[in-house]
């Protein structure tokens, strides 16, 4: 395999226990140089466990791990180079300020670029000289997220980055994922948060219960979308269970929610359409209704 | 009251572990003492050789506390109290700093101020859970005294005492969670107001005025200045005096009352003395591990230092005063002739070498903190993001053994100096002054194997690494300091570094022993290295 079309993060069949809990359990993941790739996954799935064996914290009970064709558990020095990383958990040092924190993260890594340094505690609004431990959980997470940004990197491991950002934050916080994309460098984005994935990522991994259960860019995985409406004042709210690709329709009085699938859109959109209707909502397409339908279907498949 | 009591009860339940751990604990201390009392010192001759031979030695008076006459009971006081006071001291300010200034910090406080009760109704139940504890502490205490067959009344009065100096303790603590911003601040100080008055009390002690008969010594004023000095005033077994137990409890009262008041009129989360802004920019040096973990041990490294000045002053400065009111009383200075080589000059290198030895726990105890301050590192979750840096895990472990291996250096020289400079200070000629520098260094070596050890705990079985880091400690010094009087065998003794460093300058150096203890050290840090390379982070 040629250094061009080689992964920058693969992972085959990979297995971690601790103790009787299966942490991670024959998870193959492969991210390509240059993508933005969404780690997808309920809390407990194993992303945070991923994260850690693709840094060579912990070692994996079984399978292989490679990241940038290394493994991370034999060589985390050279490894560690290209990385920045932002942990799931924030957890800084008290006594330290934060910006005495931004300066140790990224002295470790080789030190950060100034002028970038300034440029994100403008655009994060951050006040370095506070105490870290008068932090609020959204300042902690700008200091991770400083650190990572501050200093170019090949690849940036980020676990739940956006975790306590209020929106505008949130949108700083996706401009520099997109500058650094731009630059030529691999991210991956480990969340819970759909929309934060949709907006940013080329590709997603769907993690479940330690295993990969589905990789795919936005457009491959699209098809499994579902449309929500919400229509008041239709004649017979009955009919609609004729109409094709409808789910988890509800009729309370007047008003009626149902799921649509998105191949049958046009059908549905034809078969409300009637004088009397006097109020009408569609949630736009979302992963939330992707990832709920999913793991939900799969829950109960397994219940079975 | 109802929700002051729920609150008690909560607390209780979060300390269900760690509060019997300190009682029974403290109550099986007692126990041993006792019952090697008992059998060592059964009768009243050899109870009368233990006596007077601590009277005509300050540092036994310093270290342990006042003779107060024969009797098993009596000597079980004088060998146990003070030693006892300050770990019911210490169980009573991490306590009340856990639930007040610690949750504060950590915005649990926040949590239960929404609920609808007083603004000081937590720090109430806190002030009740230590009430209760120390309560707990003198029954059990007198349970053991007893059971290893002390009279019943002493034994109360002497667990009393005990109790009444750890509520003594409760009352101040609450006071400094007032006063400092955070809990790591507030139990530093809390702990080293502990450490002081076990210190006033050793100086009154030591300079206290020996009876005619040699079996009593009475302490000097500044005992008075210090609760661990009001309880001993308790006297259980000989003289018992309520009217000490009384001044403690009113004293609690008062702190305990001011912290209320305090509690009741400030802010959640506000400090009498508020945190500080930091600086914007790291340092030159704060962007390496070493850097860092310099910039966590600095402070702890000061409190350390602090202490051995202390402790060296004292040495230095009160060893020729000691041994001056020693040797004024007349039947004494025959004793310490036949005693003690060198007549009253060896007398001040006693008491000096017993003070340094203690200094060498002091730094054994600064490098241990810094190397279990790894292991904080990686439960709270900041060590994941320091390894995620292209730097190995050695280096890491490295920077720390430096830092504690130098705050060991320092704690041994800042208690060398001191006593130096108070020995010349004090003007008596007792060889050259500047030989306790070396005197207080050649403890280092043992100190490090110390931490080595506790570095390879943490490497190998990180769980464990606090209980049996301090644990290892706790073991050299009950070997070392209890080893003769519990009458373990000499091999078991010989396990605690601390047995082989020289206890100079009464004795020489010992550059074979320091070299041997200085390559189990530096074996056991190569031992750590290894096996931190092969453990998975935890969480």
């Amino acid at each position: 395999m040629s250094a061009a079309t080689q992964p920058v993060i693969e992972t085959l069949g990979l297995v971690k226990n601790f103790g009787r809990t299966r942490a991670l359990d024959g998870l193959n993941l492969s991210v390509a140089a240059g993508e933005i790739h969404g780690f997808l996954g309920p809390n407990g799935a194993g992303k945070s466990t991923t994260l850690r064996v693709l840094l060579g914290l912990i070692r994996p009970t079984a399978g292989t791990a490679r990241v940038f064709g290394l493994d991370p558990w034999a060589d985390p020095v050279a490894t560690h180079r290209d990385i920045a990383y932002v942990p799931g958990d924030v957890s800084l040092w008290p006594n330290l300020s934060g910006g005495e924190v931004i300066d140790l993260l990224t002295g470790l890594r080789g030190g950060a670029d100034g002028n970038l340094r300034r440029e994100l505690i403008e655009e994060f609004e951050f006040d370095p000289r506070k105490k870290a431990r008068t932090y609020s959980k959204g300042n902690r997470q700008k200091v991770a997220l400083i650190a990572a940004f501050a200093r170019p990197a090949r690849l940036y491991l980020l676990d739940e980055p956006s975790a306590g950002l209020d929106p505008v934050m949130d949108a700083v916080f996706r401009r520099h994922i997109e500058r650094v994309s731009r630059g030529g460098a691999t991210v991956l984005l480990s969340s819970h948060i759909l929309s934060e994935v949709e907006q940013l990522c080329d590709r997603i991994t769907i993690i479940r219960s330690g295993t990969a259960v589905e990789t795919g860019t936005l457009g491959e995985l699209r098809h499994l979308k579902r449309t929500h409406f919400r229509v008041i004042g239709l004649s017979e709210p009955a009919r609609l269970a004729a109409l094709p690709g409808m789910h988890e329709i509800s009729i309370d009085g007047a008003v009626a929610e149902f799921d649509a699938d998105a191949a049958d859109l046009g059908a549905v959109l034809a078969g409300i359409a009637e004088p009397g209707i006097s109020g009408l909502s569609v949630a736009p397409p979302s992963l939330e209704s992707l990832f709920l339908r999913h793991y939900s279907d799969r829950t109960e498949s397994e219940a079975r | 009251m109802s929700g002051v009591l729920r609150l008690f009860l909560f607390q209780a339940r979060r300390d269900r572990v760690t509060l019997p751990v300190w009682i029974l604990g403290i109550a099986l201390l007692g126990f041993a003492t006792s019952s090697a009392v008992v059998t060592q010192f059964g009768d009243e001759p050899s109870q009368a050789a233990i006596l007077t031979l601590a009277a005509s030695n300050p540092a036994f008076l310093f270290l342990r506390g006042l003779p107060d006459g024969t009797g098993v009971g009596a000597v079980v006081f004088f060998q146990g109290f003070a030693f006892t006071a300050v770990l019911a001291g210490l169980m009573s300010t991490f306590l009340v700093v856990r639930h007040t200034r610690t949750d504060e910090e950590l915005g649990r406080a926040e949590l239960l101020g929404s609920v609808p009760l007083p603004r000081a109704a937590s720090l109430a139940a806190t002030l009740l859970l230590g009430a209760a504890a120390n309560m707990l502490l003198a029954m059990f205490l007198a349970a053991g005294f007893v059971a290893a067959g002390l009279p019943v009344p002493g034994a109360v009065g002497a667990g009393a005492a005990v109790g009444a100096v750890g509520v003594f303790f409760v009352g101040l603590a609450a006071a400094v969670a007032q006063v400092l911003p955070s809990g790591r601040s507030a139990n530093g100080a809390a702990a080293g107001l502990v450490g002081a008055a076990y210190l006033l009390r050793g100086v009154g002690d030591a300079l206290g005025a020996p009876a005619a008969d040699l079996l009593h010594v009475g302490s000097a004023w500044p005992s008075l200045l210090s609760p661990i000095g009001w309880g001993q005033r308790v006297r259980p077994f000989t003289s018992p005096d309520l009217s000490a137990l009384l001044v403690l409890l009113a004293a609690a009262l008062v702190l305990a009352a001011a912290a209320v008041l305090i509690r009741r009129r400030r802010d959640v989360g506000a400090s009498l003395l508020p945190q500080r802004d930091g600086r914007e920019r790291a340092g030159a040096g704060g962007t390496s591990f070493v850097g860092l973990a310099w910039r966590l041990q600095r402070s702890t490294l000061a409190g350390w230092c602090v202490g051995a000045a202390v402790l060296g002053a004292v040495a230095g400065a009160l060893g020729p005063l000691v041994s001056e009111t020693v040797s004024s009383v007349a039947p004494l200075k025959e004793l310490i002739s036949r005693l003690v080589p060198g007549g009253q000059a060896g007398l001040i290198d006693v008491f000096v070498t017993a003070l340094l030895g203690v200094a060498g726990v002091f730094a054994a105890a600064a490098g241990i903190q810094a190397v279990l301050r790894m292991r904080a590192e990686e439960t709270e979750g900041r060590a994941e993001a320091l390894l995620a840096a292209p730097a190995t895990r050695a280096r890491w472990l490295g920077a720390n053994l430096l830092i504690a291996a130098a705050s060991a250096v320092g704690v041994s020289g800042t208690a060398g100096v001191t006593a130096a400079i108070g020995l010349g200070l004090s003007g008596t000629s007792s060889g050259p002054a500047m030989s306790l520098v070396p005197a207080a260094m050649a403890h280092i070596p043992a100190a490090l194997v110390f931490l080595a050890a506790a570095a390879v705990v943490f490497a190998a079985a990180p769980r464990l690494s606090v209980l049996l880091g301090w644990g290892m400690l706790a073991t050299g010094l009950v070997l070392g300091e209890f080893g003769e009087l519990f009458g373990l065998p000499v091999w078991l003794q010989d396990v605690s570094p601390f047995r082989h460093s020289p206890a100079m300058p009464v004795e020489p150096f010992d550059p074979g022993g320091a070299l041997a203890l200085a390559a189990i050290a530096a074996a056991l840090a190569g031992l750590a290295a290894y096996s931190l390379r092969r453990r998975d982070l935890t969480a």
